[in-house]
């Protein structure tokens, strides 16, 4: 399944897939939480249900790409999570009232070790080793 | 759900945990001793999921039933994912895989204690 693309190695082996398996977790824990906030009080907050949406999706996403070796979507995906965790960090910082509910990225993901921080950082570094490095 | 279970799975889950690190040191692919570990954790995790499920169709009140239900459906997954994810992984980072699936388990199964025991109004 995780073929090599090219003559760059594949991104979900090795310690890779340990960082798949992370995205995984998260992907889970964040598409859980999107569905039940969607599904049962998406009028309370639209803006921020939709954000954690978009988490969970851009998890999912990051996942599977990287599970599959698709190096530039990985990128992009990882590079919007990055972006979002710090935005919306921010965002759930300064304006408490927008955000009622926590988010997986709520106050840069302090309700999950700030692993939603360390992660984006983790995976673009990654991306860039591997890219650099042909063998493990 | 009982604390009893949520300590076993929680114990379960740190064993897992460990021996999968443990492997990785090693640079040790995963064994058997893994895989009955997963299929441990899985049990209690049903067995926990089944007990809770049914509390809840005997009338049992929380004051947020359906992310209980999403955490719940989400934790039964984690033991199985990871076993699949790590069994076809041919180094030693396949303990790695599912440590962080374990340690996963082990964190939520206290956030769905919480969830239970936070009763509706």
């Amino acid at each position: 399944m995780a073929e090599t693309t090219g003559d760059r190695p594949a991104t979900g082996e090795g310690p890779g897939r340990v960082l798949v398996a992370v995205y995984g977790v998260f992907a889970l824990a964040a598409g859980a939480r999107a569905a039940v906030q969607l599904s049962t009080r998406f009028a309370e907050a639209p803006v921020a249900y939709l954000l954690s949406a978009l988490a969970a999706a851009v998890y999912v996403v990051a996942t599977v790409a990287l599970a599959r070796g698709g190096r530039r979507v990985a990128l992009v995906a990882i590079t919007v999570e990055l972006v979002g965790v710090l935005v919306v960090g921010t965002l759930s910082l300064v304006d408490r009232a927008a955000f009622p509910d926590e988010t997986v990225w709520s106050a840069y993901g302090r309700g999950y070790l700030f692993i939603p921080l360390v992660l984006p950082v983790v995976g673009l570094l990654y991306l860039r080793r591997t890219a650099r490095t042909p063998s493990r | 759900m009982t604390l009893l279970l949520v300590v076993a799975v929680t114990v379960a889950a740190g064993l897992l945990a460990l021996a999968g690190v443990a492997s990785t040191l090693a640079r040790r692919r995963i064994g058997l001793l893994h895989l009955w570990g997963a299929a441990l954790l899985e049990v209690l995790l049903l067995v926990q999921g089944a007990l809770a499920v049914v509390q809840l169709v005997r009338g049992e009140r929380l004051a947020d039933t359906p992310t209980f239900l999403g955490y719940l459906a989400g934790i039964v997954l984690l033991p199985v994912a990871g076993a699949l994810w790590a069994r076809t992984e041919p180094s030693r980072w396949a303990g790695t895989v599912l440590a962080v699936a374990a340690g996963a388990v082990g964190v939520m199964i206290w956030r769905l204690l919480e969830l239970w025991e936070a009763t509706g109004g």
